[in-house]
């Protein structure tokens, strides 16, 4: 199991560096010198100098490798650089921004577990029934509506038709409901067509067949056995739903005025702050990265199979 | 005459278009008497022990007919009270030892479940019951079978876990579909052997089967099917060395070409 794990996090470390030496890549591929966007924004008409100054200060004069060596030396000591946009260390702003995305996933993934589970148990038992067919129809929905449109449709009948809710909002338990069901909704609608496919799947195994022929309860069959054996693939699914909603999040928060980690990268972005995107892009993919490997330990936990077909045990 | 288990007129047909897929089978299984179903792949014998045991699906299969256990007729019960039949008094070994465990269970939990859907046991005795019954078994280190997962098993050891748990809640007939097609020739002997016990137990046994060694080494009596009807019935004697039909003298033949083959 450790040696497993400890494989993993080997790949998982280069999948970072990859990530890391792509952003680089990219932003100076990228035809907005941010030095000139910089002075632009600090100076009144600032000289081809002061600019020039600016460039060094900041080390945008020197090749991207050795650039990109600095920021990695950054890094490892724990520091992220110093935002173009706000002067206060990447870092800083970071640790500020990251837990209004975090509880809005949080509560988001709350919501897919207790729409999913039971609706799906119920669809597949019930295979073509009434209920099985409506739940289609409304996953169809669920998963074509784009996110904003329904963060948009969410404000305009909880919060304006039916005030319930305030349209800007932040801080308070209540007002995470909206912008959570608005990631939630179309990730739920997705998990329960997966969970249901497998749920059936299973339940035309051998083992339900003996199950019921040793006289176990349908109930115990499908919660005990069908359930936990249809676990596996959606728990995969459901780690990489996590890092999605972490980097995808801008779209949410934005419609919701949310002060998160999507909104600051976009605003970093567009004022061509590089340290902030980097930093944003690194959180990011840490993130992401995390859940992935989580969900191969949680998967190797509860299926004692995995482990011995990647040869140990 | 003391019938434990009386099939009549089972018929089993696709809803789906009314097709009838097994027609009108009848037997009966006495006190520590061993019945041979015998049939090439597609005549519907597995499909009579599933539906015997209720395990067909609904939705999909018609089942018509009387399944009497000592006279009750689990086939037309509500699922509620036939559950406490199936897997007590009437159980099943099951064709694939090595799909049939549920993968992510391990073994004593398998044991444990199926004492505790039948019996009053609390976990911890019922884990004590499943020590004794693999014991009974013959197998070695019982304790770790017992914390196992499947997978990590054998075949031939799965098999007789399933005997075990088949055995441990004293049934009076047991259904082997294919018991020891999965095995080599070592587990099949023992697994026959253990088939030998049960009937002097005084279980009934209905052995399903394509392969006449086996049907030659255990039972009384053999029902021959084929599409989905018993085309011959008879003692073992008598299918052996006087079949009437065409098609028992062809899968008798058939036996012997592979014996021949084996042997060359």
């Amino acid at each position: 199991m450790l040696g497993y794990i400890s494989n993993r996090i080997m790949g998982l470390i280069i999948v970072l560096i990859g990530v890391t030496v792509l952003a680089f890549i990219f932003s100076n591929i990228s035809s907005v010198d941010p030095a000139e966007a910089f002075a632009r924004r600090n100076i009144l008409n600032p000289t081809p100098e002061q600019i020039e100054e600016i460039r060094e200060e900041m080390g945008l004069n020197l090749p991207v490798y050795r650039q990109y060596f600095n920021w990695l030396q950054g890094v490892l000591r724990g520091e992220l650089g110093t935002s173009l946009l706000t002067r206060n260390p990447v870092r800083v702003d970071l640790a500020e921004k990251i837990p209004a995305t975090l509880s809005i996933v949080g509560l988001a993934s709350f919501w897919i577990i207790i729409i999913t589970v039971p609706l799906s148990v119920l669809s597949a038992v019930n295979k073509d029934s009434f209920f099985d067919h409506t739940l289609r129809i409304v996953t169809t929905f669920g998963i074509s509506i784009p996110n904003f449109w329904l963060g948009f449709i969410l404000l305009v009948a909880f919060a304006i038709m039916l005030p319930i809710f305030s349209v800007v909002d932040y801080g308070s338990l209540k007002s995470l409901i909206l912008p959570s069901l608005t990631i939630a909704i179309p990730m739920a609608s997705s998990s329960i067509r997966l969970l249901r496919a497998t749920i059936l799947e299973n339940m035309k195994k051998d083992f339900v067949t003996y199950a019921k022929a040793r006289g176990i309860s349908k109930n115990k069959i499908i919660w005990q056995h069908v359930l936990k054996n249809s676990l596996p693939p959606m728990i995969t699914v459901f780690c990489q739903y996590l890092g999605y909603m972490i980097a995808g999040s801008a779209i949410v928060e934005a419609v919701f005025s949310w002060p998160g980690i999507g909104s600051h990268l976009v605003s970093a972005i567009i004022a061509r702050d590089l340290p902030t995107i980097n930093g944003c892009l690194l959180i990011i993919a840490v993130i992401f990265v995390f859940f992935n490997l989580l969900a191969d330990i949680l998967n190797s936990a509860i299926n004692p199979k995995m482990l011995s077909e990647a040869g140990e045990v | 005459m003391d019938n434990i288990l009386e099939v009549r007129d089972l018929n089993i047909s696709l809803l789906e278009n009314n097709s009838t897929i097994v027609k009108d089978v009848s037997f009966d299984v006495g006190r520590g008497k061993v019945l041979g179903i015998i049939g090439e792949s597609g005549s519907g014998k597995t499909l009579t022990c599933k539906a015997m045991l209720k395990l067909l699906n609904e939705k999909v299969f018609g089942v018509r007919g009387k399944v009497k256990l000592n006279g009750a007729d689990i086939l037309n019960m509500d699922d509620k009270q036939s559950r406490a039949f199936i897997g007590k008094d009437i159980s099943m070994i099951m064709q694939n030892p090595m799909t049939a465990f549920d993968p992510m269970m391990k073994v004593g939990n398998h044991i444990v479940e199926t004492l505790k859907a039948h019996t009053s046991l609390s976990k911890k005795q019922a884990y004590a019951v499943g020590m004794r019954v693999l014991e009974k078994m013959n197998l070695q280190r019982v304790a770790e079978i017992m914390n196992s997962y499947p997978h990590t098993l054998s075949g031939g050891m799965l098999q007789r876990v399933m005997i075990a748990i088949a055995l441990m809640l004293k049934p009076r007939v047991i259904v082997a579909d294919e018991a020891t097609t999965a095995l080599d020739v070592k587990n099949q002997a023992i697994i026959l052997d253990e088939f030998q016990k049960m009937r002097d137990s005084g279980i009934g046994l209905l052995v399903v089967t394509h392969d006449f060694g086996v049907i030659g080494k255990v039972a009384d009596e053999v029902l021959v099917m084929k599409g989905g009807e018993i085309i011959e019935r008879g003692t073992v004697h008598q299918i052996f060395y006087n079949p009437r039909t065409e098609y028992t003298k062809e899968l008798l033949e058939a036996r012997f070409l592979v014996d021949e083959v084996n042997y060359a």
